[in-house]
């Protein structure tokens, strides 16, 4: 996986798998743990978790369970807890930066939207009461 | 075969035993581990496994030779030496999967994608290589047939991987 080591910016994916070790499982369960909280967008085929598993257990951010079931289960290291908390702090610093710039804009965007719903929005409305009983094009 | 209401039993060197289940019930990947050691190439297929799949390994070539060792300086790690204790003729391994309406893929990120498509690229190098060096040194014309099958082979891999690179460039 290419997390950017320097930056400290984890890919998707391996945010996703520390998320899924901070309770103990094994492959199959976090692939569904994945494809649950996507609601689907992140698909992970086995092949590829398999080897996102190998790097992660290289890095020690998750380690292998010895217990008693067949399946082999993986839980998150203390190591991978503080990679992942990093990543959370990451993400709040560019959400917030991004709120700040973009939020006066998405407001007026929502403004405008309202207004230009095309069923039963104030706009529709407000064209419904110029000119009551003037056929269109008549002006 | 699965579309058709088959589902793979057995696999041997040279046969394929089927069963009959509903027509689509079961999806079908196949994936290259040549490259790989023993060892890894069992703990991946028990992995796969954990993940609700069936396995099958298969040999790639129809050979019937007992005790053949074959180099294979395109595997992991610098090269390794095959033989039957250990990957020759179990370089692919068939996945099964219950269809479940989902494409059925084991390699979803353009890096892992990249990464295995790099696995493959490897032995049809080496192979253009030899057959050309084959064919410039012999002045072999079946040499040069094979050399041309390993380019088209390398070909395809490297477009598939510009593509890749390209796509996960406009993604970061």
């Amino acid at each position: 996986m290419r997390d950017n080591a320097k930056g400290g910016a984890l890919t998707e994916v391996t945010f996703y798998i520390l998320l899924a070790l901070y309770t103990p499982r094994h492959g199959y369960a976090v692939m569904q743990f994945i494809e649950e909280k996507t609601g689907g967008r992140l698909s992970l085929g086995a092949g590829t978790l398999y080897g996102a598993l190998n790097t992660l257990q290289e890095k020690g951010w998750i380690e292998p369970l010895g217990g008693g079931t067949r399946k082999k289960e993986y839980a998150v290291t203390a190591q991978g807890r503080r990679a992942a908390e990093r990543e959370l702090a990451r993400l709040n610093e560019l959400t917030a930066a991004a709120a700040e710039i973009m939020g006066g804009a998405q407001d007026e965007k929502n403004m405008l939207s309202v207004f230009l719903e095309p069923d039963g929005g104030p706009g529709q409305v407000a064209q419904q009461n110029v000119g009551p009983g003037l056929p269109s094009g008549a002006y | 075969m699965s579309d058709r209401g088959f589902r793979l039993a057995r696999t041997e060197k040279l046969l394929y035993e089927f069963e009959a289940c509903r027509p689509g019930q079961y999806r079908y990947c196949v994936e290259f581990v040549g490259h790989q050691s023993r060892e890894e190439a069992d703990r991946y297929a028990r992995f796969l496994e954990d993940c609700g799949y069936r396995v099958f390994f298969k040999n790639v070539n129809l050979d019937w030779n007992v005790g053949k060792a074959e180099v294979r300086p395109w595997a992991e790690k610098g090269g390794r030496l095959a033989s039957d204790a250990t990957t020759y003729n179990r370089e692919l391994l068939i996945v099964e999967k219950e269809n479940d309406g989902k494409p059925f893929e084991l390699h979803t990120t353009g890096e892992d994608r990249a990464r295995y498509l790099r696995a493959c690229r490897r032995p049809a190098l080496f192979l253009f290589a030899a057959a050309a060096l084959m064919a410039v040194l012999l002045r072999s014309w079946t040499a040069a047939g094979f050399a041309l099958l390993a380019l088209a082979a390398l070909v395809r891999y490297q477009v598939e991987l510009v593509r890749i690179k390209t796509r996960s460039e406009w993604e970061e």
